[in-house]
């Protein structure tokens, strides 16, 4: 079982959704983050005045996932999260211990069908 | 009905009186909702963790400031004047000497209006870092001693500003720039904010957190305009004509000020810049406020298109002295309310200099907007000097980094969960 957290821009999140969805992958969470990545460039004025320290706004896309489903889910997030520029974002994938449904009380693979 | 003629005719007074009284109690609860705009407009401009600290403050100018003008300020104001001030309590039963076609009480009421929305020109300048019972202190003294004192001056027939012709039709120097200039004195003694300088004193930005919210803040003010502008005609038995004149400048003025605030930013920045906008729209709605009644109404577009970039260029350098507004009220109401009293001088219809030639309006008006800044800014400067040495009007550090409402209030603007 695996946990892929993917940092996308905000404006690809409805095509990666949609993309995970058509290769079964419904089920994900998704939480608004800001953060800096290698954007150098980037500055961001308020009232005529720079701020410093600047953050982005970025989309993190959660799924966990079978292990067979793992390359699909990031062929999905390759294809539709990326610009191949710059600031895109990133994909993180972890080991994960186990999964409970909270209303059947299912424990394991079954758990995240 | 055929004698409806004659009703007219022998409760004439009466009937003035009912249209004028019907007429102030409108446009005077139209400027007591503009505090609604203040508190939205300020509240957005600030971060999250601050927004229910300004409307603390905004809640304080209404209460403590109304209260203390009811009780003493509006006697120094309107009492019997010496020319700089007046010694009565109270709403006085006596006649005026304004020709009021409405009672005491009303007109008090409308009066209480200019009042509070003096002082909360000064709250947002102070946001996000002063102690809440210091600023109590604050509006207590604006409400009961310095704003009815400047008022007493421009407004009382007796004033001494009022009897060399000063024309502020509805405040441009008695309320905004003397609100704007009160808060560029407070905002020097304050402090800036932590963070808003840099160790090389670059300033940095600190955004406000709901743009919109501010936006919808701007709207209400210049909503409550339309009762600040042409309420002080403070009678509608005829002055139709005046109203109409009034309605129209104010409206003229601050269109132009959002229009050259919107060209000068796209050009300045490459973007228009909203917030900016919202402060060019206040801005022409300021510069407007004394000369509505006696300027054109193309005058009135060229003061707002001044007004606008005027607001701009203010905002920047009073940034770049280190005086930390985080609303930009030095730059709409302090700045732009001078203006608007050295503009009726330039541009008013019948002795403007650029009407007439003469010089003379000119100068009186700017001998009175002068005066008015130089008292508002000393006298406040004093107060905070007075009030920092012994109770303090600056939170800690550790208040100000988890924010007024947290540590203040005990609550958060925004709850996370459910």
């Amino acid at each position: 079982m695996k946990k892929v957290e993917a940092i996308i821009r905000p404006s690809k999140l409805k095509a990666v959704q949609k993309g995970l969805k058509e290769v079964e992958i419904p089920c994900i969470t998704v939480i608004p983050v800001s953060g800096s990545g290698l954007q150098k460039s980037y500055t961001k004025m308020y009232r005529g005045t720079e701020q410093s320290l600047a953050l982005q706004n970025r989309t993190m896309i959660i799924c966990v996932i079978s292990d067979e489903n793992l390359e699909k889910c990031i062929d999905v997030i390759l294809e539709f999260g990326s610009d191949g520029e710059v600031g895109d974002g990133k994909i993180f994938i972890y080991d994960v211990k186990d999964a409970i449904r909270l209303s059947t009380k299912v424990r394991g693979d079954q758990a995240i069908l | 009905m055929g004698n409806i003629d004659s009703l007219i005719i022998e409760n004439q007074s009466e009937i003035t009186n009912a249209i004028d009284t019907v007429w102030v109690a409108l446009c005077a609860a139209l400027i007591f909702f503009m505090e609604g705009g203040f508190a939205l407009l300020e509240s957005g401009f600030v971060r999250s963790k601050n927004a229910m600290s300004i409307i603390a403050k905004v809640f304080i100018d209404i209460i403590f400031g109304g209260i203390i003008f009811y009780v003493v300020g509006f006697g120094i104001a309107y009492g019997s004047s010496n020319g700089w001030f007046a010694f009565d309590i109270g709403i006085s039963q006596d006649d005026l000497g304004l020709g009021l076609t409405v009672s005491n009480q009303l007109f008090w009421f409308i009066q209480l209006g200019f009042a509070i929305a003096a002082i909360s020109i000064v709250s947002g300048a102070l946001a996000e870092r002063m102690k809440l019972w210091s600023y109590t202190l604050l509006v207590i003294v604006f409400c009961g001693i310095m704003y009815p004192m400047v008022a007493n001056w421009v407004w009382n027939p007796s004033g001494w500003l009022s009897t060399a012709g000063f024309n502020d039709f509805a405040g441009s120097a008695a309320v905004h720039a003397m609100g704007g200039f009160a808060a560029l004195a407070a905002a020097m003694v304050l402090g800036p904010r932590l963070g808003k300088y840099q160790k090389n004193g670059k300033p940095n930005s600190i955004p406000g957190h709901n743009i919109p919210l501010a936006a919808i803040g701007c709207f209400i003010l210049w909503f409550g305009w339309f009762g600040f502008n042409p309420g002080s005609t403070l009678g509608a038995v005829g002055n139709w004509d005046l109203i109409g004149k009034v309605v129209t400048n104010t409206f003229l003025a601050s269109a132009a000020g959002g229009i050259s605030t919107m060209i000068y930013t796209q050009f300045k920045y490459g973007l228009i810049d909203i917030t900016m906008v919202i402060n060019g729209v206040l801005a022409g709605l300021v510069s407007i406020t004394a000369g509505c009644n006696v300027v054109d109404a193309n005058s009135a577009i060229v003061i707002g298109l001044i007004a606008g970039v005027l607001v701009d260029v203010a905002v920047q350098l009073i940034d770049r002295m280190k005086i930390d507004d985080p609303v930009g009220a030095i730059a709409v109401h302090g700045v732009n309310g001078f203006f608007g009293a050295v503009a009726v001088g330039l541009f008013a219809s019948e002795n403007g200099l650029f009407n007439t030639g003469d010089f003379s309006f000119l100068i009186v008006q700017l001998k009175g907007v002068l005066v008015i800044a130089f008292f508002s800014f000393t006298f406040t400067y004093v107060v905070m000097q007075i009030m920092k040495k012994t109770i303090g009007v600056r939170i800690s550090v550790e208040e100000e980094r988890v924010g007024i409402d947290a540590s203040s209030f005990g609550v958060e603007s925004y709850s996370n969960f459910e």
